[in-house]
């Protein structure tokens, strides 16, 4: 399959692993690099031995460009991908797809027009314990899901707010306007949609209490989440960027006949079933997982998407429905009532 | 085993982390029988069995158990029969079934005798015999407590001998005469059998009364009832029934009811299924004491080991009876099974009984099938 040729928009940290991943997947060819700091975009397209491009513009007219990856703060994501897609690029966009809804609704009808292929980071879904999540709810392990658990807390210092570790310092992050909101949309993004992936499920509907109580910044910093699942399930996220010193990261998955616990290291399984041979009844650990790469493989499966003209994996549909969850996430707490989550429209975007 | 003996094991035992000890206990299970073979000069023999292992999860596992002693035969499976009430009240839990797991289940099994004991008689090696044995490949079981199967009646059908005694003898207390009308309460295993071995009674009428229509199929092929009547369809139509007998073959407090419902004034009332469950409000005044009703208990646990009785047969003499019914092709059970499962599949059968059962009635494993 012929590499996909991609421009690197953007060199900070995420960018400059982004790339690094992509051109070592095998399926791309990092074809230019851009950021507004030029040296540090120079820097990146030495290493990467690709191209340097000192504007988005003329990124864009380079004949050799075939999509564009875009790790940029949130609030550039609308135009950016509008003005790659109206020039005929690809677009692989950071997660979130945008900061509103509207922003999303945009992006997918100019790419749908201009007939470009669209996707968004959430390529935790190739992580090999998230495979092996989705496989083993497939094959009944917990039978029928009742209830979906997230508990995601870290601590986020001061010099996060301000880019104090990043190549070009911006406090973006920090700006309800420009991120989108806090660590849900920023970080929680993520095991929503794998959770999506792993269940099949989505949020119906939310209720949330959110509030900024320990950071310099006007986005949320600690947020819960009541969800009513699509099924009928219940679910709920507790969520925070202040808890010191005991950092907690767990998705619970439960159903009829089991229990799914996702951590760090790994899953643990407890079925009614016997499942993979095990014995039924008992609490196992899978814990051993091969290394795998997982941007290289949202690369990999966008550029065969691409060549072979079908929708990505995670496609426009994928990060619709994650922003969604979000949106409807924040507006509840705002208007102080539960919200539905606003489905995809399946009738394409401009008649929406 | 002396009591501070066991004292001090408990003192040890509770030591040990959680974690580690059942695999302590599995050693210390399989050093003990070790010992015990060495002591009773009886060989060890590797099986499979059905283990319910907590709450609703049955699994296959392998386990060892003693070659049989001096009154002992050896049976190697050939199929069992699941009965369906008591063990889904032990798997669920439910109440006047509580038991600890992991717990073995089965009682209504037939096989073949592989060894036997010196002092047995009357059973010899290559015998296919019948009996209260559990769901397992092999088991060691009292010889003169098994049945002989007769050569025309084949495993399957000779599994059903538990179930059968049971039956037969609330059937008998029944006291069923020609011409009465009998209804039966229930449609699972009990109920089906109970309709087929009323039938020989020749009764003038045998109605069915089920939940749903679900088992209807099956209550209505030859030798079973004359009409089915569904309590989802019209719950009053128990009021109508006016049933010289009726046998209840539920075992819920409000089958119970149901079944004195059924009954016409003066009528005799069977209760055949083992009763779980506690409830409140009964009207006892209008369902019986009104009806001047004779309410008869039923259960095989009350069944006397000698001095029978015409009411009251020994478990052997039921036992016989209910081969001979089917060596001479008086009764039928083979149509009644509706799931003939590998021992491997135990969990998702068990799976399904634990929800009710959806539709099936008899549901067998086949031990005979080598994976």
């Amino acid at each position: 399959m012929e590499s996909l040729r991609i421009g690197i928009v953007g060199a900070g940290a995420i960018a400059q692993r982004n790339a690094k991943e992509a051109a070592a997947s095998g399926a791309a060819k990092i074809a230019g690099v851009f950021d507004l700091n030029h040296k540090v975009a120079r820097d990146m397209a030495k290493a990467l031995s690709a191209p340097f491009f000192p504007s988005y513009e003329s990124l864009l007219a380079s004949s050799d460009v075939e999509a564009v990856l875009l790790s940029v703060p949130h609030y550039l994501h609308k135009s950016m991908t509008i003005e790659a897609a109206s020039r005929g690029k690809h677009v692989l966009v950071e997660k979130p797809m945008a900061n509103t809804l509207d922003e999303a609704r945009e992006m997918i009808a100019c790419c749908e027009k201009n007939g470009v292929q669209l996707t968004v980071n959430y390529s935790f879904r190739y992580l090999p314990k998230i495979q092996k999540a989705r496989q083993l709810i497939q094959e009944g392990a917990v039978g029928d899901i009742t209830g979906i658990q997230i508990i995601a807390h870290q601590f986020k210092d001061r010099g996060y707010w301000s880019g104090a570790r990043s190549n070009s310092p911006d406090d973006w992050r920090a700006s309800k306007e420009k991120c989108g909101g806090g660590f849900l949309i920023m970080n929680v993004c993520h095991v929503i949609d794998y959770l999506y992936f792993v269940t099949g499920l989505k949020g119906a509907r939310v209720y949330s209490e959110y509030a900024t109580l320990g950071s310099p910044a006007d986005v949320e910093d600690i947020i819960s989440v009541s969800v009513r699942l699509s099924n009928g399930g219940i679910g709920s996220i507790s969520a925070s960027s202040i808890m010191r010193g005991a950092d907690q990261a767990e998705e619970r998955i439960w159903g009829t006949k089991g229990t799914i616990i996702l951590d760090g290291e790994g899953l643990s399984l407890y079925s009614t079933r016997p499942i993979d041979g095990k014995r039924p009844g008992k609490m196992f650990r899978y814990a051993k997982f091969p290394n795998v790469s997982w941007t290289a493989e949202w690369v990999k499966g966008f550029t065969a998407s691409v060549r072979q003209g079908t929708k990505p994996d995670i496609s426009d549909r994928e990060g619709w429905d994650n922003l969604a969850f979000i949106s409807a996430a924040y507006q509840s707490m705002e208007k102080g009532r539960p919200m539905e989550v606003i489905p995809f429209p399946e009738h394409g975007m401009s008649r929406a | 085993m002396p009591d501070w003996l066991i004292k001090i094991l408990l003192t040890v035992y509770t030591k040990i982390p959680p974690a580690l000890r059942p695999t302590l206990k599995e050693l210390f299970a399989k050093s003990t029988l070790r010992v015990e073979s060495m002591a009773k000069r009886r060989q060890i023999v590797q099986g499979r069995r059905v283990e319910f292992l907590d709450f609703e999860i049955a699994h296959l596992l392998p386990y060892e158990l003693l070659g049989p002693g001096p009154d002992e035969v050896l049976v190697e499976a050939e199929c069992s029969l699941i009965s369906p009430g008591t063990e889904r009240a032990v798997l669920c839990g439910l109440p006047g079934a509580r038991r600890s797991f992991p717990y073995v289940p089965g009682y209504s099994t037939a096989g073949k005798v592989v060894k036997k004991g010196g002092a047995v008689k009357g059973i010899e090696i290559g015998d296919r015999v019948t009996g209260r044995i559990k769901h397992a490949s092999h088991e060691t079981a009292v010889a003169n407590k098994l049945f002989k199967v007769p050569s025309s009646v084949t495993a399957e059908e000779a599994s059903f001998i538990e179930l059968g005694i049971i039956v037969l003898q609330g059937i008998r207390k029944a006291a069923i005469r020609p011409g009465e009308r009998v209804a039966i309460v229930g449609q699972g295993l009990i109920g089906q059998l109970s309709n087929r071995l009323a039938r020989l009674l020749t009764p003038a009428l045998i109605v069915a009364v089920a939940p749903s229509r679900n088992r209807e199929r099956l209550a209505m092929l030859p030798g079973g009832v004359d009409r089915y009547l569904s309590l989802q369809e019209d719950p009053s139509c128990v009021y109508d029934i006016g049933a010289d007998v009726v046998i209840e073959a539920v075992g819920t407090p409000q089958a119970n009811i149901t079944a004195m419902h059924c009954a016409r004034e003066g009528g005799r009332v069977v209760l055949l299924g083992s009763s779980r469950g506690l409830t409140r409000d009964l009207d006892m005044w209008s369902a019986a004491q009104k009806k001047n009703l004779t309410v008869i208990g039923a259960h095989i646990s009350d069944m006397p080991e000698k001095d029978a009785s015409p009411q009251r047969w020994t478990y052997e003499q039921e036992g016989k009876l209910f081969l001979e019914l089917l060596q001479t092709g008086r009764l039928k059970v083979a149509d009644l099974i509706t799931w003939r499962a590998k021992p491997e599949e135990c969990n998702a059968v068990y799976e399904v009984l634990a929800e009710g059962g959806r539709d099936h009635v008899g549901v067998t494993f086949n031990w005979t099938i080598k994976e």
